[in-house]
């Protein structure tokens, strides 16, 4: 009886049951068994064992694990299936995402570098950019600042232009995005962290032509190719990553204390026989005030981020879910992030021919700052700028008086027991009551559908937009700063920028016997429209109101904005290879762009490429196969443009709208230029890639040279013609050579002990080889100073200075070199017209004039530069290091002239080693009290131009993963706890914070800068990873 | 099995049409701006021109230029005032005759000239090609504004960048003469024209004005914010006066001052002297004011360029007391007496002395007064004295008519001067006390090849300045010798 009940339900269902390992026999638990064709399926056990019913009409099982070779068994008439998988194949399996679609890694003939997401997903950053540095060769990255979520210096393969942009294309998810900072207040809002670095799976970096000549005249400063995340196959997964972080400031300069400061100003005044200016003032108590001002301005700040997603897939859907909530504060007072994203990834394969997927985020982020930081570009100067005033309000004034008012008189700080009268600004007013906000609210989504009428062809619509609304405010108090003389102060402008991507493509993708082809075709039409307005009041009614919506005086308007842009592409490419030695590719694009001039707009670009795999041959002996298991030639050429930052209507001229006393006025505005079009590069690049001893090191080689013609310069005028602005014009040219080193080893692969390494070096040459006829050099100014200068037969952005060498012995006085190689004395202690002297003689000499004594100096853009990656496991423990270099190049050290200033502006302790009598030898000229030009205020001198070349351990991870054992019983397939430093340290002999800086953000021309900027942060996180 | 095939033919052109069908939108390769003027439909309408009129103005009224900084480096280089603040950007240099090429006051003091004569150099371009046909009868009129406010330009620079006429008669480097219109690259290399020279130019361009100007804007405002005949007649005075040619400044004087009291322009505008003289700083479109800068809420000087930020006293108002008045200089003066009316624009706050005639509080919209009619007062009368060379009755009467006018205590009579010296001395005592702090006390000393004198504040003392030092004018601006090759 119960045989036969058996026997029944034997023919509905079936019960099979198995265990899972890996090829070493280890029990894979949470591995996926799915009845193929259907949607049965269960996942196995801790120890690897499954049971499953199945009907009686299923044939075969398929299983699959993260990172394992999916296996199918043919069911048949067994009860028990067992089954062994496979790790993939990564090095032969892996598959790069390339311009418009996915090809595998061996058949590349291009030069792309792959960063994995999990390489930058737990990093203190806001975007992934700046958490790219030295994860890839020829890629360098230089964090400008300590201001949170500032945009870094990315450039790839040198400076590629001079007036426009040298940063890189940006496509996520095959949409070309923004970039740069959009904010128009004092809080910087980089775009690119509206994107959750914890959603990002790779990024692909483009160099060459063959890999960037898809997106012609936009490749030319390399592109960079985000993927968001995607299901993978087998059980649902949920991840929750958390940390918690503390960020400082480091390394920052040593000032002077009370006592100290008050002894040198007072000599600076007694050397000039004035009466002492600088007096001791005291609390309540009877202390002496001695401020420390970098703690008034400096905090440690505290921060906090959560990401939590779900993804999971099944033979027709894979779908990705995440949100993530960080909340950072940046090592300037007030300086905070805040950003909420939300991320919706769906593929679905509707039929056997039919596929469609959506791939949509909204982010809401609050970049916050209440003080203008003096480190974003312009503000070097700026009055209230932070990095100045830490270094020079005085240390013997309190930030209260002693009834606890700020100290404070009229729009300066108040000067206590001082004579002197100092005209900086009290910070702490402002940071109390001032913000300075942009809130942005971005929405990035694509949808596509894919169709294959064959299984060689297809054709794949894509259509996406991309909405950053943009909400700037702030709000100045009366009492001290930027709104004093107005009364107080709001400001709130909102920006619009939208665009809309269709991309249309078809692709052949064939294999008959040994040859295999790839065609490609698409069109691509982009358009981009911006809108901004808004309103600034001034001279509050009342002390009471804090929003521009409050009761205020004045009205007037600001953010005022216009503008719009569209590109319209049709490309090509193929890829052809026989038996997978020898391969060939080639690439075209044409575009039209409306911002250029008419007659101009349509372009071609192009690439052509080669590879040849020689480890394939048959002459490649087994021999020398044991060594070099693996050796592929590449080489490519080919033409691409850049038309990145150049605005909308370059190529008109205009007379601009005005006012006089209320009536209209028009006035010639802009120059245009009828000839505008776009910089071309032609790119060579020629290389191997390589692997030793059966994939024990593998690395890869690249020499290669960008010629850059066409440059589009700001053609300067003299002040003398009245031209409303330098004309841009496709007149230069300049190139970048190179060579790129990558090689990688895991030195010790052992069950209990891991350890692979990871070194990328590159050297850039930059030069330029033409400027515009008749215009042998430009300079460019940081704000109140020129200390750059871009001259043919040199590098962009070479460092402009005065020449000096040092303090004359004898008299205490700084030795300036004129341009003609005279050496003089310079003396502010002597009447006007004799303040400057001949060295050898003492005669009077002719002052120096900035515009002809000042000479190029040093180069600013280091010529070697990368990253060297260790990580170590042993057991369930692991420590990664990642350390960064940049070696051959100087800075500007403006800051430098700030610290050693003459009038009541604090100095640095070095300045206790000035001169002070005859024979002295020092770097410090005797103190004049009000002299500003031996320190290089008045003019940049190369006393201030320092080596930069540093070696930063830029992070360093100690983590732990709980064992399998522990977490399977909580239901919980991965835990990882980790505390990790960034920017712990740093071998550099640069005086300032950090030789990784820059007061210009992203200009090519006045790049490697340091006036008044804050240094970068050091930051130590602690935090969990959990998988289910 | 065709049925499906059907299908993805069809689906596939769907894709196909979807895709590749939407060719490329000529409009949007081809936008144009909505928020500019394109240069060739600038000179289509009236409106237009006489627009671009007011943006010439609209150069002059720059804040690095006579909305501001002009009149402030024209101050404090003398001796009336006193630095309260060690800030180089805000004057200091100037003050203490440390003006470096590099500095930011010597480069766009300067390029505040030349943007505003290249604007008048592209108007009379394009009127000549097509504007002078649209303006019709108001063509005059227009180029005649132009080449005032071009050749108020040329004498700004002047002031500060070359040595003084009387140097060699003219003969000295002057500053390059941009005549031409320009509109592109190229154009750099110009050098520079003899003090004469250029000189010649602005008398060229105020005798055309002077001819073509009109002779009443219509209104008081217009009358003060726009140039007329007399503005050029007043003008033209003060540039013979820098020349050291008084009998032509007295033949200009002639055409818009009476032989006799009461002093009123015959012909044009009515300009005299106001009866209450508050109301010139207060309401500033009196008929005394024959050509000010103005300013409105949505149109100010500019951040650390406004008059009344640097003289008032720090905190009233929101100002920043830069400077402070020298009780060395003009205020010490005992025949400038208590009861003068001019007395009121001097008060004290905190232990010090300041000049108050702007005292519109922060964002400091007080017009800044270019040309008053006492000064063609004061021009004439010394003008006369110098070319007579004696104590001239009318000179007297001139000098009595702007005195009595602030203290009406003070009468002057022939008897009150004992040679013409003495009477050119009051006549320039007059002007040192009637235009404190209006830009004119610089000009005085310069034409004249006096001494900027000497002065102190505690800690620091600036020595005078004679005509000989290098100190006397500015050095040519970095960015001017970076770019013109035929500058030094």
């Amino acid at each position: 009886m119960g045989v036969v009940f058996f026997a029944i339900q034997a023919n509905a269902q079936r019960t099979i049951t198995g265990k899972v390992t890996d090829e070493k026999g280890n029990p894979i638990a949470n591995a996926s068994v799915l009845v193929k064709g259907s949607t049965v399926g269960t996942s196995t056990s801790a120890t690897g064992i499954y049971t499953i019913s199945v009907p009686a009409s299923a044939k075969a099982l398929i299983f699959s694990s993260v990172d394992m070779t999916s296996q199918e068994v043919l069911i048949g008439s067994k009860t028990t299936i067992d089954v062994s998988l496979k790790a993939e194949d990564k090095v032969m399996q892996e598959v790069v995402v390339v311009g418009y679609g996915t090809q595998k890694k061996s058949d590349v003939t291009g030069n792309i570098a792959t960063v994995k997401g999990s390489a930058i997903a737990d990093k203190p950053v806001p975007s992934f950019d700046a958490a790219l540095a030295g994860r890839a060769a020829g890629v360098q990255i230089t964090t400008a600042n300590g201001v949170l979520n500032n945009p870094p210096v990315f450039r790839i393969r040198g400076t590629n232009s001079i007036n426009l942009s040298s940063y890189p294309l940006i496509v996520i998810d095959g949409v070309v995005t923004y970039t740069g900072d959009n904010s128009q207040t004092l809080a910087a809002s980089n775009v690119l962290s509206n994107i959750n670095p914890s959603d990002i799976e790779s990024m692909e970096i483009l160099k060459d032509a063959a890999a960037t000549a898809i997106y012609g005249s936009r490749a030319a400063n390399g592109v960079v190719l985000i993927t968001t995340k995607k299901g993978k196959r087998g059980k649902a997964r949920v991840n929750y990553d958390g940390w918690v972080g503390f960020t400082q400031p480091t390394r920052i300069w040593s000032m002077l204390n009370a006592e100290q400061y008050m002894m040198i100003k007072n000599e600076g005044l007694s050397n000039v026989g004035a009466a002492p200016r600088y007096l001791p003032s005291y609390t309540n108590d009877g202390k002496l005030i001695n401020t420390n001002w970098a703690d008034v301005i400096f905090r440690q700040g505290v921060s906090h981020s959560h990401n939590l997603n779900v993804a999971g897939a099944n033979e027709y859907t894979s779908y990705f879910f995440s949100i993530g909530y960080t909340n950072q504060q940046g090592m300037i007072r007030k300086n905070d992030f805040d950003r909420k994203t939300i991320r919706f990834n769906v593929d679905h394969k509707v039929n056997n021919w039919m596929s469609v997927g959506v791939n949509s985020s909204y982010a809401n982020e609050l970049n916050e700052a209440a003080i203008n930081s003096g480190s974003l570009p312009g503000a070097a100067f700026a009055s209230a700028g932070v990095g100045r005033l830490a270094l020079s309000l005085p240390p013997n004034v309190g930030v209260y008086n002693n009834d606890g008012s700020y100290n404070i008189s009229g729009n300066a700080i108040g000067k206590m027991n001082n004579v002197e009268v100092p005209t900086f600004w009290n910070p702490q007013p402002m940071l109390d009551n001032n913000y300075s906000t942009t809130e942005n609210n971005r929405i990035v989504g694509n949808a596509y559908i894919q169709i294959k009428p064959t299984k060689d062809i297809t054709f794949r619509t894509s259509y996406g937009v991309d909405y950053l609304n943009t909400d700037n405010k702030n709000f100045y108090t009366k009492l001290q700063g930027d709104g004093f003389s107005l009364g107080g102060t709001a400001f709130s402008t909102l920006s619009k920028d939208k665009r809309w991507t269709l991309t249309s493509t078809l692709q052949y993708d064939k294999t008959f016997g040994s040859h295999s082809v790839n065609l490609l075709l698409g069109t691509e039409q982009q358009r981009s429209t911006f809108e901004g307005f808004g309103l600034t009041r001034q001279t509050l009614s009342d002390d009471f109101f804090t929003v521009i919506q409050g009761g205020f005086n004045t009205p007037l308007t600001a953010g005022l904005g216009l503008g719009e842009n569209y590109l319209a592409s049709k490309f090509g490419r193929i890829n052809y290879d026989f038996k997978k030695k020898y391969f060939i590719s080639g690439s075209v694009r044409n575009d039209g762009y409306s911002a250029f001039a008419a007659g101009k707009k349509f372009g071609n670009f192009y690439s052509y490429s080669g590879g040849w795999d020689l480890s394939r041959e048959n002459f490649w002996s087994k021999g020398l196969s044991k060594v070099l298991n693996s050796f592929k030639l590449r080489a490519s050429y080919g033409k691409v443009g850049n038309i990145s930052g150049i605005g909308n209507f370059s190529s008109f001229s205009f007379f601009s709208s005005g006012l006089y006393n209320g009536g209209a006025s028009l006035a010639f505005s802009q120059a245009g230029n009828t000839d505008l079009t776009w910089e071309t590069s032609k790119k060579s690049d020629i290389g191997f890639t390589f692997a030793l001893f059966n994939n024990l090191i593998s690395g890869e080689f690249a020499f290669y040279k960008n010629n850059i013609d066409g440059l589009l310069l700001s053609v300067p005028n003299a002040p003398s013609t009245g031209m409303p602005n330098a004309v841009l014009q496709n007149v230069g040219s300049m190139y970048n050579k190179g060579v790129e080193i990558t090689l990688n080893s895991t030195p010790v692969k052992g069950k209990r002990f891991n350890w692979n390494t990871s070194l990328n070096i590159s050297n850039n040459t930059n030069k330029v080889t033409a400027l515009a006829p008749g215009v042998p050099f430009i300079t460019t100014a940081t704000s109140l100073e020129t200390p750059s200068i871009t001259r043919v037969g040199y590098p962009v952005g070479m460092i402009y200075v005065v020449e000096t060498r040092g303090v004359d012995a004898a008299t205490g006085r700084r030795i300036f070199v004129r341009a003609d190689g005279a050496e003089i004395l310079y003396n502010h202690q002597a009447p006007v017209a004799s303040r400057w002297t001949y060295r050898s003689n003492g005669q009077v000499a002719p002052a120096i004039n900035p515009g002809l004594d000042q000479k190029v100096w040093r180069n600013t853009a280091p010529k070697y530069f990368g990253g060297f990656d260790n990580n170590f496991r042993f057991d369930n423990f692991e420590v990664s290091a990642l350390l960064t270099y940049q070696f051959d190049f100087y800075v500007y050290n403006g800051t430098r002239a700030t610290v050693l200033d003459q009038r009541f502006w604090n100095s640095t302790t070095e300045v206790l080693t000035r001169w002070q009598k005859p024979g002295d030898v020092t770097k410090i000229p005797r103190l004049v009290y009000a002299d500003n030009v031996s320190n290089g205020s008045a003019q940049p001198i190369s006393e201030n131009a320092q080596k930069g070349d540093f070696v930063k351990l830029r992070s360093l991870t100690l983590a732990y993963n709980l064992p399998a054992s522990l977490t399977s019983k909580a239901g919980i397939s991965s835990m990882r706890f980790y505390l990790s430093g960034q920017n712990l340290a740093m071998i550099t002999k640069y005086q300032g914070p950090d030789p990784e800086v820059s007061s210009n953000g992203n200009s090519n021309t006045s790049q490697g800068v340091d006036r008044n900027t804050v240094g970068n942060a050091l930051t130590v996180t602690v935090g969990l990873s959990v998988g289910f | 099995m065709k049925m499906r095939k059907y299908i993805y033919s069809f689906s596939a052109a769907l894709v196909l049409a979807a895709g590749f069908s939407s060719c490329v939108k000529d409009k949007y390769l081809n936008p144009v701006s909505q928020t500019a003027l394109s240069d060739a439909t600038a000179f289509d309408t009236k409106p237009r021109i006489d627009g671009q009129v007011m943006g010439i103005y609209s150069g002059l009224k720059s804040g690095q230029l006579l909305g501001g900084r002009y009149f402030i480096y024209n101050d404090v280089r003398p001796e009336n005032f006193l630095s309260n603040d060690g800030n180089r950007v805000t004057a200091r240099a100037a003050w203490e005759f440390s003006e470096t090429s590099g500095d930011n006051e010597v480069n766009n003091l300067w390029a505040a000239c030349y943007t505003t004569i290249n604007r008048v150099n592209v108007f009379l371009e394009g009127m000549e090609a097509k504007g002078n046909a649209v303006a019709g009868a108001d063509a005059g009129r227009f180029n005649g504004e132009a080449r005032f406010s071009r050749a108020l330009a040329y004498y700004s620079l002047l002031q500060f960048y070359c040595r003084p006429y009387w140097d060699g008669n003219g003969a000295r480097p002057g500053v390059p003469l941009r005549l031409t219109a320009i509109k592109g690259g190229g154009y750099n290399n110009l050098k520079r024209s003899t003090v004469g020279e250029v000189y010649q130019q602005i008398l060229a361009d105020l005798n055309y004005a002077e001819q073509n100007l009109l002779l009443n804007n219509g209104t008081a405002i217009l009358n003060t914010t726009r140039a007329h005949r007399n503005s050029a007649i007043a003008l033209k005075v003060r540039v013979y006066m820098s020349m050291g040619n008084y009998p032509a400044a007295i033949t200009e004087a002639n055409k818009i001052v009476p032989a006799a009291a009461p002093f009123v322009a015959a012909t044009g505008v009515p300009n005299a002297l106001s009866a209450s003289l508050a109301s010139v700083y207060s309401t500033y479109t009196t008929n005394e004011s024959m050509f000010s800068m103005p300013f409105t809420t949505v149109d100010p000087p500019g951040t650390q360029n406004q008059l009344g930020f640097y003289y008032m006293p720090l905190g009233v108002g929101g100002a920043n007391g830069i400077f402070y008045l020298n009780p060395s200089g003009v205020i010490a003066d005992a025949g400038w007496t208590a009861t003068d009316a001019r007395r009121s624009f001097v008060i004290t706050n905190g232990g010090k002395q300041w000049l108050a005639k702007y005292t519109n509080p922060g964002p400091f919209l007080d017009w800044t007064p270019v040309i008053r009619y006492p000064e063609v007062l004061l021009s004439l009368a010394e003008a006369l004295v110098r070319t007579n060379n004696t104590v001239d009755a009318r000179a007297v009467a001139l000098l009595n008519a702007v005195r009595n006018r602030a203290d009406a205590a003070t009468t002057y009579t022939t008897a009150s001067f004992a040679n013409a010296t003495a009477l050119t001395n009051a006549i320039l005592q007059e002007r040192n006390i009637e235009f404190l702090g209006e830009g004119i006390r610089s000009i005085d000393i310069l034409r004249l090849g006096l001494d900027f004198p000497a002065k102190s504040v505690p800690g620091f003392s600036v020595s005078a300045v004679p005509a000989s030092s290098s100190a006397y004018y500015w050095p040519t601006p970095s960015e001017e010798s970076r770019y013109n090759a035929l500058i030094d």
